[in-house]
């Protein structure tokens, strides 16, 4: 057993579904300490499920700063000889963790599907390959979403943390939400997505859209219409966009090309709807409807 | 502007994964640019364009030549320069090693920034860059869809969950290139001619200890079988029998 330390996030008033999964894979590694940083998070950083978490609450650090948030992180590694720590592998745990590992001189696994007293489990060549590691001395890791179940939000000792910050040249000017009100794809349980059987742009927007809405769900598109431009890629699924692994994966008009699929194969369910029958994305999937799309969402929309 | 620009090459996208006895074989893979990387040069590329300046690539590799023709097509694009770090047991999957070599290597350039892609596709870890600009002392913004600098000051869009944040920093910094950054020009004839003349430097480096974990067994994930084609009368029978399924049987929602 080691000394554990999960590094969580915010978001609002309250801590974001990943760091309670982050949390609960500490649980089962050893004495876990959590660090929650931010300005004004005291409400939130306290639903962090570990018995002791620290707050480092400053307006200066109210947007994610790679060197301030490094610092920080690297000193209560030390003060607290901790050997291993765990962040979620989103747009912070991805920056941040790396950069912690090279300030600590130590070792980093990023976007584990596995990790625990056994070793880490993590994908290479998008998901194609999984490589295991038993890493000795102090580790840094990211964990993928929905890898494992969150914890319970509860309430353990607090303390602030009065350790030193850095200075950074560093300044966020400006959040942009895009497409508000809209769940983030890396995060959201059910994933509707779109491809080149949509035909154009404006059918994405009429049909995958307001579906997903419906559903509670987040739009994903794949490689080729994103090329086309019919979408931003922030919506990209697959080798060189996003990896999911939602609870349920809807592929709408996608034929299922090996990079798309290392993107999403990770999902509980797969259910496809596509006019050919051969279309790879039939070999994944867990249910499929060979048909017209065009014919097929409107009725399934009306079921939500 | 002085850039260097760090270049990844990694196993091309057709290379066959084989496992044998919980070890990847990477005998036959064919390398090429890090796809990434390419949004890095051409990023590059216009930053020289409007600036002036030198726009040196960086590369860290084995001693094995086969890479040079991928590598060259990026000084038609517009680079000027080309260092490749020659590394007896070179590994793509170690990057504190990596970015202590490359970082030692930038030290000895004088760059205003430094440009690199979000990540390889080869191991995904989107290490090496942010780890550079640590062992730099210098900051770095990481997945930037939209680049612009004004007289000594970046301006970098970064995408986060559900959207962008704009981040400025004066150089020096490291920037990691996200996908929508850009599109990567096609060179003329010319410039593919002219890439031919400009210097391409091959430099031998030591290989170094490092923390970084070891890889102690390879797997391919297991294949998911194709699962239960749904019939049904009409669309909505199919429809109807869909969402049964989802609800019942997997569950899910």
């Amino acid at each position: 057993m080691s000394n554990v330390l999960v590094i969580g996030e915010t978001d609002g008033s309250e801590i974001k579904g990943i760091s309670q999964q982050v949390a609960s894979v500490a649980a089962g590694m050893g004495e876990v300490t959590g660090l929650v940083i931010g300005s004004g998070i005291s409400e939130a950083g306290m639903k962090l499920s570990v018995a002791k978490i620290i707050m480092a609450d400053d307006t200066s650090l109210e947007n994610y700063d790679p060197v301030k948030y490094a610092s920080i992180a690297s000193h209560i590694v030390k003060e607290h000889n901790i050997e291993t720590i765990l962040l979620g592998a989103t747009s912070m745990g991805k920056d941040l963790g790396p950069r912690l590992a090279a300030e600590l001189n130590c070792g980093y696994l990023g976007d584990c599907l596995e990790a625990g007293s056994e070793g880490f489990v993590r994908p290479n060549f998008a998901g194609k390959v999984l490589a295991k590691s038993n890493p000795t001395g102090t580790i840094v890791a990211t964990i993928r979403n929905n890898a494992y179940p969150a914890g319970e939000a509860w309430s353990g000792s607090v303390e602030n943390y009065s350790g030193e910050i850095a200075e950074s040249t560093l300044k966020t000017t400006d959040i942009e939400n895009v497409g508000s009100g809209t769940v983030e794809l890396t995060e959201a349980a059910i994933v509707v997505s779109g491809g080149r059987g949509l035909e154009n742009a404006e059918n994405y927007d009429s049909m995958i859209r307001p579906l997903a809405e419906s559903m509670g769900a987040a739009a994903g598109a794949s490689r080729a219409i994103v090329d086309a431009g019919w979408v931003p890629h922030s919506h990209q699924v697959g080798q060189t966009g996003k990896t999911v692994a939602p609870e349920l994966y809807l592929a709408i008009g996608i034929s299922g090309a090996i990079q798309h699929l290392g993107g999403m194969s990770g999902s509980k369910c797969i259910a496809a709807i596509n006019k050919d029958p051969d279309a790879p994305i039939f070999k994944v999937a867990d249910y499929g409807i060979v048909g017209d799309l065009f014919e097929i969402l409107p009725i399934l929309k009306s079921k939500f | 502007m002085n850039i260097a620009v760090l270049i990844k090459m990694v196993p091309d996208t057709e290379s066959k994964l084989e496992v044998n006895d919980g070890a990847l074989n990477d005998q036959n893979f064919k390398y090429m640019v890090n796809p990434y990387d390419e949004f890095a040069v051409e990023q590059a590329v216009q930053f020289k364009e409007a600036e002036g300046g030198k726009v040196t690539l960086l590369s860290l590799f084995s001693e094995n030549n086969s890479i040079d023709t991928d590598l060259r097509k990026m000084l038609a694009i517009g680079a000027d320069e080309i260092v490749v770090l020659r590394q007896e047991g070179y590994r793509g999957d170690k990057p504190l090693a990596n970015a202590k070599t490359l970082s030692d290597a930038i030290k000895e350039l004088d760059v205003d920034l430094v440009l690199c892609g979000i990540q390889g596709i080869d191991y995904y870890q989107s290490a090496t860059g942010t780890m550079v600009a640590q062992m730099l002392g210098i900051p770095n913004i990481s997945g930037v869809t939209n680049l612009e600098y004004n007289s000594g000051t970046l301006k970098a869009k970064r995408q986060i969950e559900g959207g962008l944040q704009t981040v400025e920093t004066s150089t020096p910094a490291l920037i990691s290139c996200q996908k929508d950054m850009n599109k990567v020009r096609f060179p003329a004839l010319k410039d593919i001619m002219m890439s031919k003349r400009k210097p391409f430097e091959n430099k031998k480096v030591d290989s170094i200890d490092s923390n970084d974990p070891i890889t102690s067994e390879s797997s391919l994930p297991p294949a998911r079988d194709g699962g239960e084609m749904i019939d049904g009368e009409n669309a909505e029978d199919k429809v109807k029998k869909l969402i049964e399924k989802l609800k019942m049987e997997a569950k899910v929602i």
